[in-house]
């Protein structure tokens, strides 16, 4: 270690001097030598080398047995743990700024509860100070959702955390759909202003009739295609009537990716019976979907294991119910991950998303495997959202999106010394840093 | 003055009613030792394979080598960690959310007790994340709130039978947003930091006259005239006066670099002290005043961003003001974080580089310090309480989780238990 923390500033100064902008110039090679290489995909290479070139991971393996490109910066990374940047399954990141300021928050459309046209992507701002805090923190790929006020706030987009403008970062957009069936969504409070929905029912019922309109209006397309179809291949009918489209509706045609299982919905409960209603609604239109938080669902885990779908779970800092033990929550990921669920770990946040590794961490505490945590804030999640030939771990041809600590990624004292995105060398620069350096005197 | 100190009938009531309690364990009498852990003792730094004797609830020996009695229950620690209860220093969990009498901003005459919920499972889930002791304050309302209460959180007793003997009075003050909000929505007085200090100023100025007929009264008593008549007594002004008399810590909530400096500048105007400010997200910006004055910090190791006045937050706070010599704790303020302190101390380390005896005593020692009780706990140092936390795990990371959470010298939770790990209570009995 000592030699490590000798030669940490030196690289670190490297860095910043090599940092001129912050762009995709062509760069030479950089090459994380000596490091213990946790690859995710293929375990731990104790003495590896990591070599990305342009925004690619070009090699990686056993420093004895691994080539470095001769014209490559080579980076003395020993003693310190390198490993692939982290996956956060859900955030708020880019729609809020300071949360009790409401001029810097365009977290979610309250006015109807049905909204599936709203894009996450429409609000997004790049230059949040949140994201290069985050990232700073290893964290470097995340959802980011709308918030659950409603059963169908709009749809996600995946961001990775740099680059220039709100399309750079934006890597996919309207990933994925919420559908939000916690209780939260009841239009009940305050007593005296309640509406509809004002109960479960009237959200499942809000719901079914959503997607119903929705396949009405499939079906309305579907119709207008044949009629106009079949009008084309008569061009000498004297009688033909060209059809009309119908009106696009952008609400209903939200809806239809989804419908048509084209894109997950990520269907958030937390008790079993939200669970079962949530289910039931989704089987019923055929929906594709991910489970999401489901912290008080212990008492039916091995069905949530028959359903074989992944998990995003917790936050497992919910606290569990008065008549539960108090780690009900925290153990909540091992019991999953021993049924054969896949699982990941998600923030549910914005300024807090950098702590998303200590929460896996946490997790072990209470039986998940070590590997299996960092997976979850990893692989799994690339898995989860489609992007694992891109993301996730640490393989030749994937996106070199790379971290370098000082230690175990799950861990509360580890100190990260490096974030590569897409193979650039992030500044260690935030908001943060550098209110602490005015104030330290530097 | 014939007005009885309620401090001392408020002593007097606890020593009475936690005497008299049937359900008390008899921990008193019991005589532990633990060998073979990891003594972290925070004072006197770390003791490898060390023992704590533990008699009477109290830490009768420490050290590598200690002899206690055949008699004694003897807990093998198998090398485990063990570290002195945590220390809560700004809790609002047990209140059922009676945390603001958001009706007035200056209510010191607010008692905390009145409202103790003390069968709320939080205190339970605090333990269970090896808090010994908490400070339950009031909310940041009003610009004074009330009176605190200091608590042990020994689960499944009766609600005197939890409060910390002997304990001094707290009370909270606020400022900021939070009380121009409140009652500038309302459109009342403060709706801006100018009213929310003319507020404090105003309560203060009141107390001083309350006291000065007091002692004209007490004059003419003690000159033997027998029409002299009392004054009023006031419940809100008499606690007002504690606080110039320097009765009650005055625990204070404040964000602002310049706000910090003002409530320095009011304390000593009106000549009483601050005992720590809490929140306290710029103290790294005027550390040096703080230190220069003695006052402490509360704060949170990462918190930020939740509202304007936390903005400038940075996760370096509390290192950078503990090395200007600030006395520092990182405190909860929530029914979350209290379970898991250790990892937010553990922050510490990673945001400052914080030694690990430093990152323990901002949630032990500098914790109970800040309350007033760092006399009774915050280190294993003999004769201290017998609150003690053997964890599983390294208790400052990501990993550590108590095993057994002794406070008074008995377990009151084990996590290898089963059921909700409470040796002393079953649901529903």
């Amino acid at each position: 270690m000592k030699s490590v923390t000798g030669c940490w500033p030196l690289v670190v100064g490297l860095i910043i001097s090599s940092f001129a902008v912050l762009g995709y110039a062509q760069q030479k090679p950089v090459a994380l030598k000596g490091g213990k290489v946790l690859t995710v995909s293929h375990g731990i290479i104790e003495h590896g080398v990591l070599v990305m070139s342009g925004d690619k991971i070009v090699a990686v393996g056993q420093e004895s047995s691994t080539k470095i490109p001769k014209d490559a910066r080579v980076i003395d990374v020993t003693g310190m743990t390198v490993y692939p940047g982290l996956i956060d399954s859900e955030t708020n990141l880019g729609l809020t700024e300071i949360s009790a300021e409401d001029m810097t928050n365009d977290l979610v459309e309250t006015s109807e509860e049905i909204m599936p046209h709203m894009h996450v992507y429409d609000a997004f701002h790049a230059e949040s100070e949140l994201i290069p805090v985050t990232r700073l923190n290893g964290i470097t790929n995340a959802i980011v959702a709308p918030d659950s006020k409603d059963t169908l706030p709009g749809q996600d987009s995946f961001i990775q955390l740099a680059g220039t403008s709100s399309p750079d970062m934006l890597l996919v957009r309207d990933i994925a759909m919420p559908l939000n069936f916690t209780g939260d969504q009841r239009r009940n409070e305050p007593r005296d202003k309640r509406k509809f929905p004002s109960t479960r029912m009237g959200m499942a019922a809000q719901l079914r009739q959503a997607f119903l309109d929705a396949q009405d209006y499939e079906q309305h397309w579907a119709d207008y295609e044949k009629k106009k179809n079949e009008a084309s291949q008569k061009p000498d009918d004297k009688d033909k009537k060209t059809p009309s489209p119908p009106k696009r509706d952008l609400k209903l045609e939200a809806l239809l990716p989804y419908l048509q299982g084209k894109k997950p919905i990520v269907l958030a409960a937390e008790e079993p019976n939200d669970l079962d209603a949530a289910v039931s609604l989704a089987n019923e239109f055929k929906l594709k979907f991910i489970l999401n938080h489901i912290s008080q669902a212990q008492p039916v885990l091995d069905y949530v294991a028959s359903l074989k779908v992944p998990v995003i779970v917790g936050p497992i800092y919910e606290e569990p119910k008065p008549y539960e033990r108090y780690d009900a929550v925290y153990s909540l990921p091992a019991q999953l991950n021993k049924r054969g669920v896949k699982i990941a770990f998600a923030s549910y946040d914005a300024h807090n998303v950098r702590n998303l590794p200590y929460q896996a961490g946490y997790a072990t505490a209470f039986g998940l495997p070590p590997d299996e945590a960092l997976k979850a804030i990893t692989l799994n999640a690339a898995e989860i959202w489609g992007m694992a030939d891109k993301l996730g771990s640490l393989d030749v041809g994937k996106t070199a999106n790379v971290v370098v600590a000082n230690g175990d990624p799950l861990d509360v004292k580890t100190d990260v010394k490096q974030v590569f995105i897409d193979g650039q060398e992030i500044p260690m620069v935030s908001r943060q840093t550098r209110l602490r350096d005015r104030y330290s005197g530097h | 003055m014939k007005r009885i100190s309620i401090l001392s009938l408020f002593a007097t009531c606890v020593l009475v009613i936690a005497s008299a309690l049937a359900q008390q364990p008899s921990a008193s009498s019991k005589e532990i030792l633990i060998k073979n852990a990891v003594v972290m003792t925070v004072t006197h730094g770390n003791i490898q394979a060390g023992s704590v004797y533990i008699k009477d609830g109290k830490i009768a020996a420490v050290g590598k080598d200690v002899s206690a009695p055949a008699s004694a229950t003897i807990i093998d620690a198998g090398g485990k960690y063990l570290t002195p209860g945590i220390v809560d220093s700004h809790s609002h969990i047990a209140l059922d959310s009676d945390v603001n009498e958001a009706t007035s901003p200056v209510t010191p005459q607010m008692m905390m007790i009145d409202a103790f919920d003390y069968q709320d499972k939080a205190i339970y889930r605090a333990l269970a994340g090896g808090v010994t002791t908490s400070l339950l304050l009031h909310g940041s309302a009003n610009m004074i709130g009330g009176q605190a209460i200091v608590i042990k959180h020994k689960y499944g007793l009766n609600r005197d039978a939890m409060l910390f003997p002997g304990a001094p009075r707290s009370i909270k003050f606020a400022s900021g947003e939070n009380p121009k909000r409140v009652y500038g929505s309302k459109d009342q007085l403060p709706s801006t930091r100018m009213g929310n200090f003319e507020v404090q100023r105003e309560a203060l100025v009141q107390a001083q006259e309350y006291m000065r007929e007091w002692s004209d009264y007490d004059a003419k008593v003690k000159k033997g005239d027998k029409d002299a008549s009392p004054p009023k007594r006031d419940l809100k002004m008499e606690a007002l006066a504690d606080v110039l008399k320097g009765n009650l810590l005055v625990q204070i909530h404040c964000y602002r670099a310049d706000e910090l400096l003002t409530e320095m500048a009011i304390a000593k105007e009106f000549g009483y002290k601050v005992r720590a400010f809490h929140h306290a997200l710029e103290a790294y910006k005027v550390a040096d005043q703080l230190a220069a004055n003695d006052v402490g910090i509360a704060t949170f190791a990462d918190w930020w961003g939740y509202k304007q006045e936390a903005w400038d937050a940075i996760p370096w706070n509390a290192v950078m003001s503990m090395r200007k010599g600030v006395r520092v704790a990182i405190k909860s303020d929530s029914g979350d974080f209290t379970r898991r302190l250790n990892q937010e101390a553990a922050k510490t380390i990673r945001y400052g580089g914080a030694t690990e005896e430093e990152a323990l005593k901002m949630i032990t020692l500098n914790a109970a310090w800040i309350i007033g009780v760092d006399n009774r706990v915050g280190s294993i140092e003999v004769g201290k309480d017998a609150d003690l936390v053997l964890w599983d795990g390294y208790p400052l990371s990501s990993f550590g989780v108590p095993s057994k959470v002794f406070i008074d010298g008995d377990v009151y939770f084990d996590r290898t238990l089963p059921g909700f790990g409470m040796p002393y209570y079953r649901e529903g009995e």
